[in-house]
């Protein structure tokens, strides 16, 4: 061994040197087991003291990476609902707008424990992706949030209003270019369902798809494209701020953060669309277990804490459960499966 | 490594430098491998392009090696990008189109690495003897199926113990002197660990049937 | 000035007691990864990353930025007393530093190593406070076609100045972006490279890919090649500057950072070709040529001040542009992104209070490292005698730490592996590995905002040229790509009526006057 740093070392120094460092590494081994058992034992204990099924963890999936509505609901409802089923362990298994994490879990047991945040995003992706899993092989719960879209145009554009951009779109489709998130995204269907109320085709649609909100902002704000679509919180401090028009959002009556903002269908264009976002449970709960797992989620979302979350990230409360929501999950659905392939992205 | 420490290996100097910098650097060159490539070249002959790269046979080798494996997968980016349509509405450049431009650049600037690589090889000062070649190849297979053992083991085994393991065995491989002593390190380490990102910071890691 | 004042609010919450145990933390770290060859404070960051889930951005992003300039700190004092660059710029200090160290001066290097970082490291940070909201409000104009040409004008730039060779850095810089490709197409929702793999239908985390080309790369060639009896020089007295020690130093760092700041805060630069100038400058401007190549003072203060400038300016284009220039900036890009915060213009007036808490950090965090580096500058150096072996296997087990918490699954262990392999190739082959990191980020940037360009022109290819600034940016690159040329063909005429012509002279960039 011709080791810079020859096992001579050891032969060096004091004798309590050497003993230190022949028992040195055994001694702190021994240390980190006994801490390995005892925060494994504390961890157990903490489990056992909740509990909602026969005193298990919940596991929550987050269809995405962390940072994004999915994963930010999911940690919203780590702390909402610790008061009442303790620590809840959220995952993330992120990708195809959620389609991967769908089909993972619908690998999963049938345990009323193993819970999944949802939402338009994915019902829009298991189309567009053409997913053999589909929202049919999960117990839909609640609805818990929505963000509804809100469309923008720079501050020195011609477009004034819905109605001078729809005009600009009749006239010349292809010239009228609308940034936005993703392809397939909530704002490509909400470009697709306004093209397709003025008897325009949506395939048309100049839509410029960016990774988020804030870059098809930067896009917007260059003056290079006509408008843009974006979630309302997302974009709220821009327009606070001055820096963009908003000229109509996509909700059924005026958000009270934006009162001066028109509906879409205030100025005559018949489309409402809403960035919902719930929770299922695996397919194969029993029924109990259902209206248990219905009830907790209802219970979490009068809470003060998730009160205090939808205030912090700008959601509206949209808290719908029962048949109500599975029936509402079947006509999103459908409307989102006939923008998309009218887009051409099935 | 008591293997290779005596080696003439002009490249061997500059190797433990940091991933960043190690093989990139024009300046370090003429201190750390004082022209090792020199005294073989006959002083007569016209001097071989000054095609950098590792100096003697290996490196030019792992130089073409590394141009074919670039050229071959532009073909695999190329057929990929045929394969996809044109993409929708306006969007004038499909998904092919980029990678189109890709496949084609990996095939030129590999070849071109391929083809300059072996024109050096010709002259090139022999690197490092078949034998020993052999024995740093096996090593490397060690390491890499200790590596592939761990992916296996980590969700049944849990953290401490894969990564526990993990470590002993690279460390032996790269020379370690105590395994039991290593052993203990691996274990030490792998537990702080496992406290610092899953107790403390809260991170799922994998448990194994004990919980760590 | 509301940049002072916003500044000032900045020092308030960065003061606070918990974000300055968390700057604390990062210069720590980032001291110690620096001095230890093998680990950089770009692997560093992306190993830490899976930190970004649980604490709050300013926490997380202060400590980043702690790592950043402390690496900068650390590897100075591994290529004094080593002689292997420990992290990226900081080998031109190897040169005069390792020299000093065995005429058993290294003290006085390391003083000057670290005093130097730190009077740049405030300059640059001083330029990044009063250029980074100029250069943002210039930005907000900024659309797809003045990204195009910003992208293409970095891609030239750091293909020749990262590479020994232009042919280098651009194989380096293309499997980056080949890597990039893989997975859903934003703009058409296709999967590309995902050859029906769930896993890679999300593309390849960026956590996975540095820590494959760095760490694994790194470890699997020091299992091949191993490496002769590196000597650790001595510190033998207090790292102390004597009179003329200053009088020499002092200039060189004010030209230092003088030349470093611009240079790395140009959309295109990173920390390399600064220090190369700098030392190029010291040696020609010093009264004491002779003592180049032997241990001059103003050869290791000039470039390791340029060094550190420069790291502060490759945070003006990430912080104002989103546009990363060296590797590590491009993993502190992937962890703003992590928050859902997107670097550019938009980011002062979105996280403003964020932002002006991360710079305020900066300048504590620099008196931290003089405060770590001076004194303490023994106790790193004893980093040193950790052995080998133990260095990389620990980083084995980091480096699997790191990709299973990103959210990783086997699959992803055994990509990690085979990118680990390819790496280990480059290796062998010469290529270098930090052009492969911007390639993975800036690649699938440019041709996302060159389809939106041309989507937005409806196919007009006249809209990349359809501002004058992007004109500009158009003739920058060209004269990019043609320097290199040039300067080859004149040092060639140079070579030959000098009869000496040494391999690395075909190296792009600034020559960096081997020692006579």
């Amino acid at each position: 061994m011709t080791d810079p740093k020859p096992p001579s070392a050891d032969a060096e120094g004091p004798p309590w040197r050497r003993a230190a460092l022949r028992t040195g590494p055994f001694v702190a081994a021994a240390v980190v087991t006994v801490l390995l058992a005892g925060a494994a034992v504390a961890g157990a204990d903490d489990e056992e003291s909740h509990g909602f099924a026969q005193g298990e963890q919940f596991r929550l999936l987050a269809p995405a990476d962390p940072g994004g509505g999915w994963d930010q609901t999911a940690r919203e409802m780590q702390s909402a609902l610790r008061d009442q089923v303790g620590r809840v362990e959220v995952y993330n298994v992120g990708g195809a707008g959620g389609t991967i994490g769908l089909n993972q879990y619908a690998q999963l047991p049938a345990e009323p424990t193993e819970l999944m945040v949802t939402g338009l995003i994915m019902v829009g992706a298991i189309e567009t992706s053409g997913s053999a899993v589909t929202m049919d092989d999960v117990t839909p719960l609640a609805r818990l949030t929505t963000d509804y879209e809100i469309i923008v145009v720079p501050n020195d554009s011609p477009v004034r209003d819905t109605g001078d951009l729809v005009d600009l779109m009749r006239e010349d489709l292809g010239a009228v270019s609308v940034a936005g998130g993703s392809a397939g995204g909530v704002e490509q269907i909400l470009a697709g369902l306004i093209a397709q109320d003025i008897g325009a085709d949506p395939a048309e649609v100049n839509y410029i798809a960016h990774a988020g909100g804030g870059e098809a902002l930067a896009t917007v704000l260059s003056g290079r494209a006509t408008a843009a679509i974006s979630g309302v919180s997302e974009i709220l401090p821009q327009i606070e701020a001055g820096r963009l028009r908003p000229i109509a959002v996509s909700s059924t009556e005026r958000l009270p953060a934006l009162p001066d903002v028109p509906t879409l269908m205030e100025e005559g264009v018949d489309v409402e669309l809403s960035n919902w976002r719930g929770v299922v449970a695996p397919a194969g709960i029993t029924e109990e277990e259902e209206r248990r797992l219905e009830e907790l989620l209802m219970t979490m979302a009068e809470s003060p804490a998730w009160r205090d979350a939808l205030k912090r990230r700008g959601w509206e409360d949209a808290a719908l459960a029962g048949p109500e929501f599975e029936s509402f999950i079947e006509s999103e659905r459908d409307r989102t499966a006939e923008v998309l392939e009218q887009i051409g992205l099935t | 490594m008591s293997a290779t420490a005596d080696t003439p290996d002009p490249r061997a100097a500059q190797h433990p430098a940091a991933g960043e910098r190690a093989a990139q650097d024009p300046a370090a060159q003429p201190s750390a491998a004082p022209p090792a490539g020199a005294p073989g070249r006959p002083p007569a002959a016209p001097a071989p392009p000054p095609f950098d790269g590792g100096s003697d046979r290996r490196g030019h080798q792992a130089t073409a090696a590394l141009g074919a494996l670039m050229a071959v997968f532009g073909v695999v980016v190329l057929a990929d990008a045929a394969s996809l349509g044109d993409g929708v509405g306006a969007a004038l450049v499909g998904p092919g189109g980029f990678p189109m431009v890709v496949g084609v650049l990996l095939i030129g600037v590999g070849a071109a690495l391929a083809v300059r690589a072996l024109a050096a090889l010709r002259t090139a000062p022999a690197g490092a003897p078949a034998a020993e070649l052999k024995g740093r190849f096996l090593r490397l297979a060690a390491l890499v199926g200790a590596l592939v053992v761990f992916a296996v083991v980590l969700p049944y085994a849990g953290f401490t113990l894969s990564s526990a393991l993990l470590f002993t065995a690279a460390a032996l491989l790269l020379g370690a002197p105590h395994p039991w002593r290593t052993a203990a390190y691996g274990w030490t380490l792998a537990g702080v660990l496992f406290l610092l990102f899953d107790v403390l910071i809260g991170l799922s890691l994998p448990g194994g049937p004990w919980g760590f | 000035m509301t940049e002072i004042s916003a500044l000032i609010d900045g020092f308030g919450a960065a003061l606070s007691p918990v974000n300055l145990l968390w700057a604390l933390l990062g210069v720590t770290i980032g001291t110690a990864v620096g001095v230890l060859p093998g680990i950089g404070p770009a692997l560093t960051v992306a190993l830490l990353l899976p930190l970004t889930f649980r604490l709050d951005p300013a926490a997380s992003l202060i400590m980043f930025a702690g790592i950043y300039y402390g690496g900068m700190y650390g590897g100075s004092t591994t290529s004094i007393l080593l002689n292997t660059p420990g992290e990226s710029a900081s080998m031109v200090s190897a040169l005069e530093g390792n020299k000093m160290a065995r005429a058993g001066r290294g003290a006085a290097a390391l003083a000057a190593a670290a005093i130097g970082s730190f009077v740049a490291g405030t300059i640059g940070t001083v330029g990044l406070t009063f250029l980074a909201p100029v250069v943002a409000d210039f930005a907000v104009g900024f659309g797809p076609p003045e990204y195009v040409a910003l992208m293409a004008l970095a891609f030239v730039t750091v293909s020749a100045l990262l590479g020994r060779s232009i042919l280098r850095g651009a194989a380096s810089l293309l499997i980056g972006v080949t890597i990039g490709l893989v997975g859903i197409d934003q703009q058409s929702g296709d999967a590309r490279l995902a050859f029906g793999l769930p896993s890679l239908l999300d593309g390849i985390d960026v956590v996975v890919v540095v820590v494959a080309l760095f760490a694994l790369g790194e470890t699997f060639s020091r299992l091949m090649h191993g490496t002769g009896g590196e000597t650790v020089e001595p510190v033998r007295d207090r790292a102390v500057l004597s009179r003329s020690d200053w009088r020499r130093s002092w200039p060189a760092w004010l030209r230092g950072s003088a030349l470093g700041f611009p240079i790395g805060s140009l959309p295109a630069g990173g920390a390399e070709v600064p220090t190369f100038l700098s030392y190029s400058v010291e040696k020609r401007l010093s009264k004491r040529r002779e003592e180049f190549g032997h241990g001059a003072i103003e050869g290791v203060a000039g470039p390791e001040a340029a060094n550190n400038a420069a790291a502060a300016g490759v945070l003006v284009p990430l912080l104002t542009i989103g546009l990363p220039t060296s590797a590590t900036a491009a993993v502190i890009l992937t962890a703003f992104q992590s928050y859902g915060l997107q670097p550019g213009p938009q980011l002062f007036s979105e996280s403003g209070p964020l932002l002006w808490t991360l710079i305020a950090s900066l300048y504590i965090g620099n008196v931290m490292l003089l405060v770590l580096n001076l004194p303490l500058v023994r106790m790193w150096a004893r980093l040193l005698t950790i052995p080998a072996y133990a260095i990389y296997a620990a980083v084995l087990v980091f480096a699997t730490l790191g990709t299973f918490a990103s959210g990783g699954t086997t699959a992803d262990l055994l990509i990690l592996y085979a990118l680990g392999l390819l790496a280990l190739l480059m290796h062998a082959a010469d290529v270098p590995i930090a052009p492969a990191v911007v390639g993975l980020i800036l690649g699938p940037l440019l041709e996302q905002e060159l389809r939106r360009a041309l989507a937005l022109s409806q196919g007009d290819p006249m809209i990349l040229v359809s501002s004058p600034l992007t004109v500009v940016l158009w003739v920058l690159m060209a004269l990019a790509l043609a320097l290199p040329l040039v300067a080859k063909t004149v040092r060639r005429d140079v070579g030959r009526t000098a009869a000496e012509e040494e391999p690395e002279q075909e190296a792009a960039g600034p020559p960096p006057a081997p020692r006579a």
